[in-house]
Order: C-alpha cells, then structure tokens, then sequence
C-alpha cells in the first residue's frame, strides 16, 4: 500500500534500525509527537476499550479534516499514538479510511494485529476509524 | 542430557537472542517426545475413537483412552472426564452437577484470589438459578482468610478454589479448606491449573470432590484437560452436552445415556492431544518433581529480592514453601507492557495484564502486574540475564 508521505518517512525512519530494544526506544519517542489530552479528558468515555494500558483518544473534525489528540499512560502505547497523530492528523475522512493498520508490522515495533487484549494498538485503530466514519 | 535438550524450542532466537521463556503459568513449552506423539498419530493412525471397528480407529480409541489411564494413575482418580480445559471443566461442573443439585439460595464460596474461569460460570449460573456467591477475602499477606472462609460456610453448599492463584504463586491450604467445607456439608471443587505442574497430586487422599486442571501447564498440549470427580458426585451429574458419543441409545422420543465418563464428552474428542497427553505424562512421570519444584521455588525467591532491590519496583507474593515458582510485580514508572515489549527485545517473555484475575487486581490496587514464572526447563542463569535486563531497562526508562 501507498502511505501517506509522513507516514512513509516514520517507516524509512524504522527500517534502518536494526536492534530491537532501540526500535522501541525510537518508538518512545514518538510518545512527544501526540497532542496530549487534559486530566479531564482522561474519561471513560475517551477510554479505548480492550487495551492493557489506560488510552484515551479524541477526535475531532474541522474543515472536512480530521484531527486527533491522545493519551497513554504506557509509553509506547503512546508512541503508537504518536505515530497514528501523523498518519491521522489533517487527513480527511476518506484518507483516513483508507489506511490499514498494517504499517506496525512494516515498521516491526508490533509482531501481531490480530485484535485481542494485548493488542491496544488494533482497537484503537479500529475505533478511530469507526468514529471518523460516524464523521462522514 | 539435561531437561532443557528435551525442549526443541528453547533452541530458537528470539529478536536475535537466545529465547528466555519465562510465561510458563500461561503455557508450558512442549518436549518432543510429545510433539513426536501427536505427529506420529496423525502420520500413522489417524481415526474416529469409540465406533468404527477398523485397525486405525482401534489404534486411535487405545491412544486416546490411554490418556485416560495414565491420568488415573497420576492423579490416583477414579473418575477422569476429559474436557478442553480447565475452564471447561469448572463450567461442567457448574452445568452437569450445580445445576442438577443447587437451588435459588443455596450458596457457592468462592475467594478473591479466583482466576475468571472460576469466577464467571457462578456468575452465569447464579442469574439463572439464583444461588448466591460469597467471595472470601484475602489477609494482609494476600494469603487467605480463612476466619473469613470459616464464616462464610454456613449453608453453603460448594465451595469453587483456586488450588495455587495464577498471579501470586500462593497455594492454599486445600488440605484444611477441604476439611472444614466437609464438615460444613458443602463440596469442594478447586482449580488445579496452576497446582497440577508444581506437584504431584493424589486425588483419593487429597478428598476434594471435584479437581480441574489443563494440559498445557504441564507440557502437554493446548485444548485438552480434565475433571476428576469424586464417585457420589459423578453420580449426581446431569448430561450438559448433548451429542455423539455421549449416549447408549436414541430414538425421536429420547434418548439414554452412557453410565461411564464419556456421558460428558459428547462429540469426537481430542484425540491427537489426548495422544500427545499421555507422552507428556510419561516424560513427567521420569522427573522427580518434587526437587524441581524446590529448585524453581528457590529461583523464584532469589528473583523476587532482586526484583524488590531495583528502584520503584513492588513485589507482590511470598513464596513460601509450596507456592508456584511465579513472581508478579510492577513498578512505579516503567508501565509492564513497555517493559514486557523491551524485555521481548532481548529474548525474554514474561507476561504482563490482569491476568484474567480482575477481582485480584482491583485487591491489589492495581490494573495489572508484570509477572515471571518458572518451569523445569529454567535455570538462575535466565534469572539473572532476566534481572540484568530489567535493571538495564529502569535505568534507561524510568
């Protein structure tokens, strides 16, 4: 599949690394690319369902665009927000729905898609892109 | 040759690295005398078990019910229903015998410490018929309460343990829970899982009524497991699933049923894992568990000091003499699954969440714990790379 051109760059930016406690330490790092939600926002109603760790998203539509902002409290489920910040952010609604989740696995920081509760990262994809359809 | 040359897997890389499997209270790793067994029964005498009269489903029925045998004689059972699991078995139970013998208001004793195998069917059960669940609960020292569990015996009439809890390690004291539900009139169903592969159990001796264990925790394969079940209580049981096998004769005006175990096996069982049961029973049956059991446990005591001297580290569990070789914990920065993914990194599997223990955890004051558990094939050089590792990883993440 054809990624978005940022997103292209973050999984150029993975390929080239090959130890894999650095490609989550990198990983990490993208937890700083999220725009972070506030206290309050850590709701149950922003709460990703199904995920070890305590994630919450929120999105919003502007100008036909979609815009999202989230929170973990693990870091590389935050990370992972980080990256789906820049697949998502300033998309729209088709170009979001368009994307597959497939592009962990390219960059190897995931080993398995397969939705299930050590798999925070496929709900959360799966809820993102169902609230963006509700957007349509 | 050591226990490890046994375990194919263990020769693998893991991220590049020797693989270091320490997620062993959720699966065991198999040996290939088992993985030979369950091979060669597809390669060589594949077939239907019970019915047909040819030589490969004579050789099929005889492998199968061999794990029957060696079942019975490992646990010193009379009555082996096999089923695909411990969870199975626990919600036969609920099902075959509560639902035969309960009533709205009767009630099942169960403790906070369960697994939700052993939470959820009394819960299922007790909106349908209306029993009542009393959850006992835990000491300080998260060991039971037993003035609680005393207490809450009056008028019960099961009582639903867990034999050796899945996230701390801690055994309870069945043998003294058993006396005092008998001398209260109420029967004991526990959850074996994580006790089966520590010790060695004789069932008649122990007097429980009714023991579930798995397979897989004692390096046979997934999807099978049993029930042992005491004679007065397989005589109270109901037929729970209808199907083949089960039944002696049906007509369109009914039907009857099989006096013997296979009453609560209805449809073709799972005769390769029975197969490849049956060798891991065997292989067991050649290693004194008892001192592997001591060795694991010291292990696990070493672990659990050098884990509670890291900084922000909390230690749950006090593995005492007959505790399971697991150590849970978690610390106060590194959330468990950036630690369990970082320690995946260098070949190291622990396992990380609640543990399908909820109840447990909201105990602890926790959402989930990272949790280390060992098994034959460990050593105390995988403990201190495990260690090492971690230590490496606080420094660096926290």
């Amino acid at each position: 599949m054809t990624w978005p051109p940022a997103l292209q760059e973050v999984i150029d930016e993975f390929s080239e690394i090959e130890d894999a406690m650095e490609r989550l330490e990198v990983l990490m790092d993208f937890a700083e690319e999220v725009d972070e939600l506030s206290e309050e926002e850590w709701s149950d109603e922003n709460l990703v369902k199904g995920c070890q760790s305590r994630a919450h998203v929120v999105l919003e539509k502007r100008d036909n665009t979609i815009w999202m902002r989230a929170a973990a409290d693990s870091k590389m489920v935050q990370g992972l927000m980080g990256i789906l910040t820049i697949a998502v952010n300033g998309g729209t609604v088709e170009q979001v729905l368009e994307l597959t989740p497939d592009f962990v696995l390219e960059m190897k920081v995931l080993n398995t898609l397969t939705p299930s509760r050590s798999n925070g990262f496929r709900t959360m994809f799966d809820m993102i892109q169902k609230t963006v359809k509700e957007m349509k | 040759m050591s226990i490890r040359d046994d375990f194919p897997i263990l020769n693998r890389k893991v991220n590049g690295e020797s693989l270091v499997y320490l997620d062993n209270a959720a699966t065991t790793q198999k040996p290939q005398i088992v993985i030979t067994a369950m091979n060669d029964y597809y390669q060589n005498s594949n077939a239907n078990v019970h019915r047909a009269v040819h030589t490969l489903a004579g050789e099929a029925t005889e492998g199968y019910e061999a794990c029957r045998n060696e079942l019975k004689n490992w646990f010193n059972a009379g009555r082996v229903i096999i089923t695909s699991g411990t969870t199975e078995s626990i919600n036969l139970v609920a099902h075959a015998w509560a639902r035969a013998n309960l009533v709205a208001g009767d009630a099942v004793i169960l403790t906070e410490m369960e697994h939700h195998s052993d939470i959820v069917p009394w819960q299922l059960l007790a909106q349908d018929i209306g029993i009542e669940l009393r959850f006992v609960s835990l000491n300080e020292d998260l060991t039971l309460d037993l003035d609680a569990f005393e207490a809450s015996l009056v008028g019960a009439k099961l009582v639903a343990c867990v034999h050796t809890s899945n996230v701390l390690g801690i055994r309870n004291p069945i043998e003294k829970i058993i006396k005092m539900s008998h001398a209260n009139g109420a029967k004991v169903l526990l959850d074996s899982a994580q006790a089966v592969p520590h010790e060695k159990i004789d069932f008649k001796d122990l007097d429980a009524d009714f023991l579930a264990c798995s397979a897989h925790k004692m390096c046979g394969p997934t999807g099978i497991g049993c029930l042992l079940v005491k004679e007065d209580s397989f005589n109270q049981m109901q037929p729970f699933m209808g199907g083949g096998d089960m039944i002696q004769t049906v007509t369109i005006s009914g039907s009857t049923y099989q006096e013997n175990e296979h009453k609560f096996e209805a449809g073709t069982p799972r005769i390769a894992e029975g197969v490849g049961w049956a060798a891991a029973l065997k292989w067991l049956s050649k290693i004194d568990l008892h001192s592997e059991h001591l060795r694991l446990l010291e292990i696990a005591r070493w672990t659990a000091q050098q884990i509670k001297d890291i900084p922000g580290m909390t230690v749950f569990g006090r593995h005492a003499d007959g505790d399971s070789a697991v150590v849970s914990f978690i610390h106060d920065s590194v959330h468990p699954e950036d630690m369990a993914r970082l320690l995946d990194a260098r070949g190291i599997a622990i396992r990380t969440g609640h543990h399908c223990a909820q109840p447990l955890m909201q105990r602890l004051g926790v959402e989930g714990t990272m949790r280390v558990s060992f098994y034959l094939y460990n050593n105390q050089a995988e403990a201190e790379l495990l260690i090492e590792t971690m230590k490496g990883i606080v420094e660096r993440f926290s």
